[in-house]
């Protein structure tokens, strides 16, 4: 045997090594590759790193609800005394354990959260998971997790969002759902509680809103992989630990806007991002782009803006309005590419990049994302039509691939430089 | 009695062991390969030889093997590396049992071997020449890091923290990498236990082109390094056998082939 009397790790712990080993190397770079950090996103990065490489539950008092995409309403699950545990994952470590048991060509997204419950190894174990049809491979995804003995119900999600009918569809899975968490946690959906959760979230998502308007600003005082550092933790965070960071973030970068304290060099291009979402620790477009000089200054995506974006509206405050009010947020508002058609989407691109005084718009797709791979044709040829330009480029969740990825983004970095210098 | 040399020729060092006709390994010497392989080999060679207090005639069969074995020109005979290595490791972990892959990191290179029951070699996999993964790498990483390359093992059981890892693949990006840890104040545990992980990752690559099995055997000088050969239990999941001299394990099957060669010769 070997001289050494060491232990050899239990395959839980080498995945936590590994696991560990990506966030940190993500959370370093954060903490050190850039000018001007912001001490109150000390928060988020030791959030991330208790939870990924400390390993420490957050949620030990609390039933948690695990949601498999951004349309499982959370303020039901607030409102039924639950905890929201968004489990989209972004670990490569993940990905290699999923892709045992997915097609190859699968998306790395579901090959991680696929991944990652088959591996059981959470900090913070999900009691029951709901998952949305949403895309073909969430939606099939749901039997492979349930059979690691997991109690995991599907939530039915209609693929058009114009018509009546898909609306009253919709109405109807969430009224279910509802049904459903309320037998699973023995308790009444209130009038108070429903409203009190609607408020939080409400809340939570003006603060997001008061982030952006920084970003507006000729000098942005945060980067875009912070500002999804941030949205990323509301997967799991507890929500009163995180309005309150947020609100410090809020006011640390007052002062810096004040004091015109910027995280960019003199002609950074402001870039919006669109696309398969990063999660964390899989930044790697967002880490190029912004290691490449350029800023992100909005994004279009389910793991950060889809999430903030749209309120939910209530006209009267009783359940049944309530109700609605909180389907329609979840379905009209959702610029998701799963939907038949989509012009929401390009809407919503082209407006962030007017508001954001935008110079470019980077659409990244995850390979294997059918979707989001089909729908580059319609976005580019409306970027087109705006003037407004575009680079398209497809990742995995693998560490290897940056040198031929950084030199795309470099030129298109540096295209959108020669282009503004020739405007002036 | 007739005694048998075995000399490896490597890209760091010259490896030499002598057996007897029973195959019994009576010592062997290690020095530096340097710029004259030829010279150094005949000098370590002459050196053994006396302290063993044996005469040059006395051995006779040489069998070379080894980066540089066709330099040395005296050899009856020369095989590559691997069958070396074969042999060799079969014999060093005879106390041990079976066994059916060998994991090899030199100066310059790694290999993984497969080997069937009768511990022929059925497939292996190196690198391709690139320090990444290597010796080499290990002295680079010890060197930037101003410490002597035996503390490295010290010094990853240190590691507290979360093993910083260096994702670059080439040992002079990676030096660079390094660089930039240091500069941001990272402890030196951590980093050296990163680029053991980094390197036992590639070495569990390498060993599943050929299929893990159950009896691993590691040699070669990095298979000193403790917090290395822990990194590797880590990453295939299992315990491996390190030999009590992992730097001869292939001078030593040289020169057993030495004594086959040798009888099959003469009878």
């Amino acid at each position: 045997m070997s001289n050494t009397n060491h232990n050899i790790e239990s395959p839980k712990e080498k995945q936590n090594r590994h696991k560990a080993m990506e966030a940190i190397k993500l959370l370093n770079t954060l903490r050190e590759d850039f000018k001007e950090p912001i001490e109150s996103m000390e928060y988020f990065y030791d959030l991330f790193e208790r939870v990924h490489c400390k390993h420490e539950s957050l949620h030990d008092d609390k039933t948690k609800i695990g949601t498999m995409c951004i349309q499982i309403p959370s303020e039901i699950i607030y409102a039924l005394d639950g905890v929201p545990i968004r489990l989209c994952n972004g670990f490569y470590t993940d990905d290699e354990i999923g892709s045992d048991l997915m097609p190859q060509k699968a998306c790395p997204l579901i090959k991680a959260t696929v991944g990652h419950f088959a591996s059981g190894n959470f900090t913070d174990k999900p009691d029951i998971v709901f998952s949305p049809t949403t895309c073909d491979q969430k939606t099939k995804a749901g039997t492979t997790i349930e059979s690691f003995g997991y109690k995991l119900i599907d939530v039915d999600f209609p693929r058009t969002k114009e018509s009546e009918a898909s609306r009253e569809y919709w109405r109807r899975s969430v009224k279910q759902f509802a049904v459903e968490l309320s037998k699973f946690q023995g308790k009444k959906l209130t009038k108070t509680n429903l409203r009190n959760a609607i408020k939080k979230i409400g809340y939570a998502q003006s603060l997001y809103h008061k982030l952006s308007e920084f970003r507006k600003n000729d000098i942005i005082p945060i980067l875009g992989m912070d500002v999804f550092l941030v949205t990323n933790a509301f997967f799991f965070d507890k929500i009163d630990n995180w309005i309150e960071a947020t609100e410090k973030l809020l006011s640390e970068l007052e002062i810096r806007a004040k004091e015109k304290i910027t995280v960019t060099g003199k002609a950074s291009p402001r870039i919006i991002y669109t696309g398969s979402p990063p999660i964390f620790p899989n930044y790697k477009i967002p880490q190029i782009i912004e290691e490449s000089d350029g800023i992100i200054v909005a994004d279009e995506t389910c793991s950060s803006n889809r999430m903030f974006n749209d309120m939910v509206a209530v006209d009267e405050w009783n359940i049944y309005d309530m109700m609605d009010s909180i389907s329609d947020k979840y379905l009209k508002a959702c610029t998701c590419p799963i939907f038949t058609k989509n012009e929401d989407r390009i809407r919503r691109v082209v407006q962030l990049a007017r508001e954001y005084k935008a110079d470019g718009v980077i659409y990244q797709a995850f390979a294997g994302c059918t979707v989001y791979e089909m729908e580059q044709r319609s976005v580019l040829e409306a970027m087109e039509k705006e003037g407004i330009p575009i680079l398209y480029l497809e990742s995995d969740y693998s560490p290897s691939q940056g040198g031929q990825l950084s030199t795309r983004v470099e030129a298109f970095i540096e295209s959108l430089k020669t282009r503004r210098r020739n405007k002036k | 009695m007739k005694y048998f040399a075995g000399i490896d020729i490597g890209s760091t060092a010259i490896k030499i062991s002598i057996v007897d006709e029973n195959k019994n390994l009576l010592g062997f010497k290690i020095s530096a390969s340097g710029s004259m392989f030829y010279k150094y080999a005949q000098e370590t060679l002459d050196a053994l030889i006396s302290e063993l207090g044996l005469n040059n005639n006395d051995i006779v069969y040489i069998v070379a093997t080894g980066y540089g074995r066709k330099l040395y020109k005296e050899a009856d005979e020369n095989i590559s590396e691997i069958t070396a290595n074969a042999i060799g490791a079969r014999a060093a972990a005879s106390e041990f049992g079976e066994i059916k892959t060998i994991i090899n990191i030199g100066g310059q290179d790694s290999k993984a071997i497969s080997l069937d029951n009768e511990g022929n070699v059925v497939n292996f996999a190196m690198n391709d020449r690139c320090a990444a993964g290597t010796g080499k790498f290990l002295d680079v990483v010890a060197l930037k890091l101003e410490m002597d390359v035996n503390m490295l093992g010290e010094y990853h059981f240190r590691s507290k923290g979360t093993p910083l890892s260096v994702s670059s693949t080439c040992a002079v990006f990676a030096e660079s990498e390094i660089i930039g840890l240091l500069g941001n104040d990272h402890g030196i545990e951590d980093i050296v236990c990163g680029v053991h992980y980094s390197i036992a990752k590639r070495i569990v690559k390498l060993v599943k082109r050929v299929g893990i099995k159950e009896g691993i055997y590691f040699d070669g000088g990095p298979a000193l390094n403790d917090g290395l050969v822990n990194a590797i239990e880590n990453e295939i999941g299992q315990r491996i056998f390190v030999p009590k001299h992992p730097q001869i394990t292939t001078s030593f099957g040289a020169a057993i082939m030495g004594v086959d060669s040798y009888n099959y010769e003469n009878n």
